[in-house]
């Protein structure tokens, strides 16, 4: 599908709307609209790459004038938009591409078009109005199916970042390309470079190139992709298709937010805190995701995720567990649907984290051990895939980190930037700024760090830290450092960094949290490691549980021992007074109380 | 023109083929089992290496992986064993895994092995046609190893067209969207499917895995491609005792 801006007059503008790659740009000289190009420089259409067409617009303007306009700007389209005639339309037709532009409404008379059809290139069908020009609303577009010439044409006409998904839709043999203009404004003839950026990745399918995002063939630098066997392609598949533009739904994203809102509880307070700023001489800031509707970060993904599942028309969810947070969140997020869930828990955690266990019976899901390899995070996610495996056409499997094939790292990302999102609104009010010098978060798949990272990415004067878990000693024999232990391979569905033995067996991990055990990290975490854009640490576990009960103390605050985890690694590092410091409290510590209770005796 | 090639052009239909997994029971039994059964008249077979993480694998073949590398069992030592391979056995051999093993070991020097040893064809399940198109397939064509892609009921048209043309000796097609190790039902869906393949005329020959017990199912499933594929039933044998001079009634008793 083409895109065609129109209505273009500012230089600047101009450029920044050529740099997304349209393939067509337009500017109109008729001097009854406010988006009226006069006095535009030539120079400013120079910068425009050749594989855009410059496109002049013109209503019943004399042949003369246009073939003027056609020499001083270089347009190599016209699109004319009067009452114009086909033998005047014939008359520009081989010297540049010409389009004649229509009315339409439901007595628009398609015969009339026969006698244009060998003298134009393309059509362009606009809403009918009583002016000339745009109106800025749409017309039914099941109008067109009465259009059986062959001449391609573009729909023009209202098109807006609401509707733009559903232009889509459109199946007509000769859609060309889909115009945009007034939908797309700051104010008429200014355009909003990311309301169009978002309406060209929808239609072009891209993703949103950013430094370390991810790329169209599910790619971070060397990482990620999609290594599933051929059973769960197509699932994988039609999520692959689907997710951008449900993602981008305007329905969708008001379903989210008013349940992020509403019923997660957010925004999550960015808390500043006095005691522990104190302490390590600096402005420490907590991202109180622990305060979200049950308990962690993890709801936000499983929000997301239920609601792209019911748009898939999926009526069972699968997923699996590590500290039983995802597990939780998913059991909540079915509750709360009415779908039927089956979670996935390797036995030793369902043994660690009985609390959780109990929690997402009562909330109706059916928790299933698993019992193979390690019996924790990994062999759970291994029975969630050979589930998904066996039931491909009514199950969504809800994956809980940023990890899988893809498009999961990138989908849950996306879910769980809303975390570095408001982080940002909020240090504005704090700081004035709205980026601070570090942002700490700990890592087991790692969705909390990429949510906390994720709108810090191309800030790259914010130091990102993601702190893994030691367990007993990096070199123990038995930890969870990924990066540290790790080399390059691959790991449920995606190439990554885990920890393996020579012979390409996955080691099993070990770390006090549940939520940490895991032997890989996700793609995108694997990237910005190799690239040097994350610091990767580790921190043992007498060292997480030391800090979760400093925080108990100085700040009140009993944190899930995976963020104790984020939390210990502020004693290792040096920052100077004013340094402006986030860290992400990813969940409570309320399902750790056992094992705090056991460490400390009390 | 390797083994597999030979195989399928001297011969189309009732194709048996057996998976087993290397180092299980034991070590040092890959090349006897592998005799014994192109003795009792097994066509081709798939030599499973182990993987600790499985997905596409049902409890039984799961178990015997666990088994195999507790015993040891790596590609370093199945190359090892695979030595002898063609000075005991001729019919064509494949390699069965995952690919994370492969990576590690280097994918370039595992073709290379593979093709030394006597190997005429790969299985990955979870190694994707984009990757292997654009990043591997080199090393497999230089080394005249068949890559073999599988296909299931939900894969569409194109994406089998596509199967086909980067396939050189058969397309593996499974029964039905499952992980390996349970009975097949063939239902009036299955049956479209392998209706809907055959009339696609592709141009590699097929063999139907996953699901393929006794000679009932071995059957019906050569009634649609040019063989079928056991696994995890024979896996089950090797699991019990004085399981080498069962291997011959158990091959007899699947095609009579």
């Amino acid at each position: 599908m083409k895109i065609k801006v129109c209505g273009l007059k500012h230089p600047e503008n101009i450029e920044a709307v050529a740099a997304l790659q349209p393939d067509y740009v337009g500017f109109i000289f008729y001097d009854k609209t406010p988006r009226y190009a006069a006095g535009l420089s030539a120079d400013a259409l120079q910068a425009i790459p050749a594989s855009i067409r410059k496109t002049g617009v013109f209503v019943n303007e004399s042949a003369e004038n246009i073939d003027k306009l056609i020499a001083e700007y270089g347009f190599n389209a016209i699109q004319l938009h009067g009452d114009e005639s086909p033998a005047f339309c014939a008359a520009f037709k081989g010297r540049v591409t010409v389009i004649k532009a229509f009315g339409l409404n439901e007595d628009f008379d398609f015969e009339q078009l026969k006698d244009y059809a060998n003298n134009v290139d393309l059509f362009l069908f606009d809403t009918k109005t009583k002016i000339y020009g745009g109106s800025g609303k749409t017309f039914d577009w099941t109008i067109l199916d009465q259009y059986k010439l062959d001449v391609p044409f573009f729909l023009s006409g209202g098109i807006g970042p609401e509707n733009i998904a559903e232009v889509k839709n459109i199946t007509h043999p000769q859609f060309y390309g889909v115009d945009l203009n007034s939908r797309f404004e700051i104010e008429p003839g200014l355009k909003n470079i990311e309301k169009l950026k978002d309406a060209f990745n929808i239609v072009k399918n891209k993703i949103q190139q950013m430094k370390y995002g991810v790329n169209e063939q599910g790619y971070y630098g060397d990482f990620g992709g999609a290594y599933i066997p051929e059973m769960l392609y197509p699932n994988v598949e039609e999520l692959r298709q689907q997710y951008l533009n449900i993602l981008n739904d305007e329905g969708f994203k008001a379903e989210f937010d008013d349940l992020l809102k509403n019923y997660v509880g957010r925004p999550s307070p960015l808390y500043h805190a006095k005691r522990y700023s104190e302490k390590y001489g600096a402005n420490i800031f907590f991202k109180r995701e622990d305060l979200n509707h049950t308990g962690s970060h993890k709801i936000n993904n499983a929000i997301g995720q239920i609601l792209l599942a019911k748009r898939l028309g999926k009526k069972r969810i699968i997923a699996e567990t590590g500290a039983g947070q995802h597990g939780v969140a998913t059991a909540t997020v079915c509750a709360l649907m009415g779908i039927e869930c089956v979670v996935y828990m390797g036995e030793i955690d369902m043994a660690r984290q009985a609390p959780n266990v109990s929690r997402m019976k009562m909330l109706g899901a059916k928790v299933i051990p698993a019992t193979s390899g390690s019996k924790t995070l990994k062999d759970a996610t291994n029975e969630a895939l050979r589930d998904w495996i066996g039931n491909p056409v009514d199950t969504h499997y809800i994956i809980g980190s940023v990890v899988g094939p893809y498009p999961y790292p990138d989908m849950v990302a996306r879910f769980q930037s809303i975390i570095s999102a408001e982080t940002k609104k909020q240090l504005v009010e704090y700081t004035g700024s709205e980026l601070p010098q570090y942002v700490l978060a700990c890592v087991g798949g790692g969705s909390n760090a990429m949510g906390m990272f994720y709108h810090f990415l191309d800030d790259e004067s914010v130091k990102l830290v993601a702190v893994e878990a030691a367990g007993k000693g990096v070199n123990s024999g038995e930890s969870a450092a990924t990066t540290a232990l790790g080399n390059e391979g691959v790991l449920h569905g995606s190439r990554t960094i885990l920890m393996q033995t020579e012979d390409g067996q996955v080691v099993e991990p070990y770390s006090i949290s549940a939520g940490l055990d895991y032997p890989g990290i996700g793609p995108q975490h694997a990237h910005l490691f190799k690239s040097h854009r994350g610091e990767y640490v580790s921190i043992t576990d007498d060292e997480a549980l030391q800090a979760g009960l400093l925080c108990c103390q100085l700040e009140g605050i009993i944190p899930a021992i995976e963020t104790a985890h984020a939390l210990a690694q502020l004693e290792k590092m040096k920052f100077e007074a004013n340094d402006n410091v986030v860290i992400c409290i990813s969940g409570r510590g309320d399902k750790d109380l056992d094992t705090y209770i056991k460490y400390f005796n009390y | 023109m390797n083994r597999l090639n030979k195989l399928f052009a001297s011969k189309n239909n009732n194709l048996l083929s057996i998976y087993f997994t290397a180092g299980y029971p034991a070590l040092n039994t890959t090349v006897d089992i592998a005799e014994a059964l192109e003795k009792s008249g097994a066509d081709f077979l798939e030599i499973g290496f182990p993987y600790s993480d499985p997905v596409a694998d049902g409890p039984t073949i799961q178990h015997s992986s666990e088994v195999a590398l507790e015993n040891g069992m790596s590609l370093k030592v199945l190359f090892e064993e695979l030595t002898e391979l063609r000075s005991r056995v001729s019919i064509p051999i494949l390699l069965m895994g995952y690919f994370n093993p492969i990576a590690q070991y280097g994918i370039e020097r595992f073709c290379k092995k593979a093709a030394e040893v006597g190997v005429d064809g790969i299985i990955v399940p979870d190694l994707p046609i984009y990757e292997y198109e654009n990043m591997y397939s080199s090393y497999f064509i230089d080394n005249g190893l068949s890559n073999i892609f599988l296909v299931t009921p939900q894969t569409s048209e194109e994406r089998i067209r596509k199967i086909d043309e980067l396939s050189n000796s058969f397309i593996y097609l499974l029964s039905s969207s499952t992980i390996t190790g349970y009975n097949l039902k063939l239902s009036d869906s299955v049956e479209d499917y392998y209706k809907r393949i055959t009339a696609m005329k592709l141009k590699n020959p097929t063999v139907i895995g996953f699901g393929i017990t006794d000679s009932s199912s071995f059957a019906k499933a050569c009634n649609y491609a040019n063989g079928a594929i056991i696994g995890s039933r024979f896996v089950k044998l090797l699991g019990e005792d004085g399981y080498m001079d069962k291997i011959d009634g158990f091959i007899k008793g699947i095609r009579p």
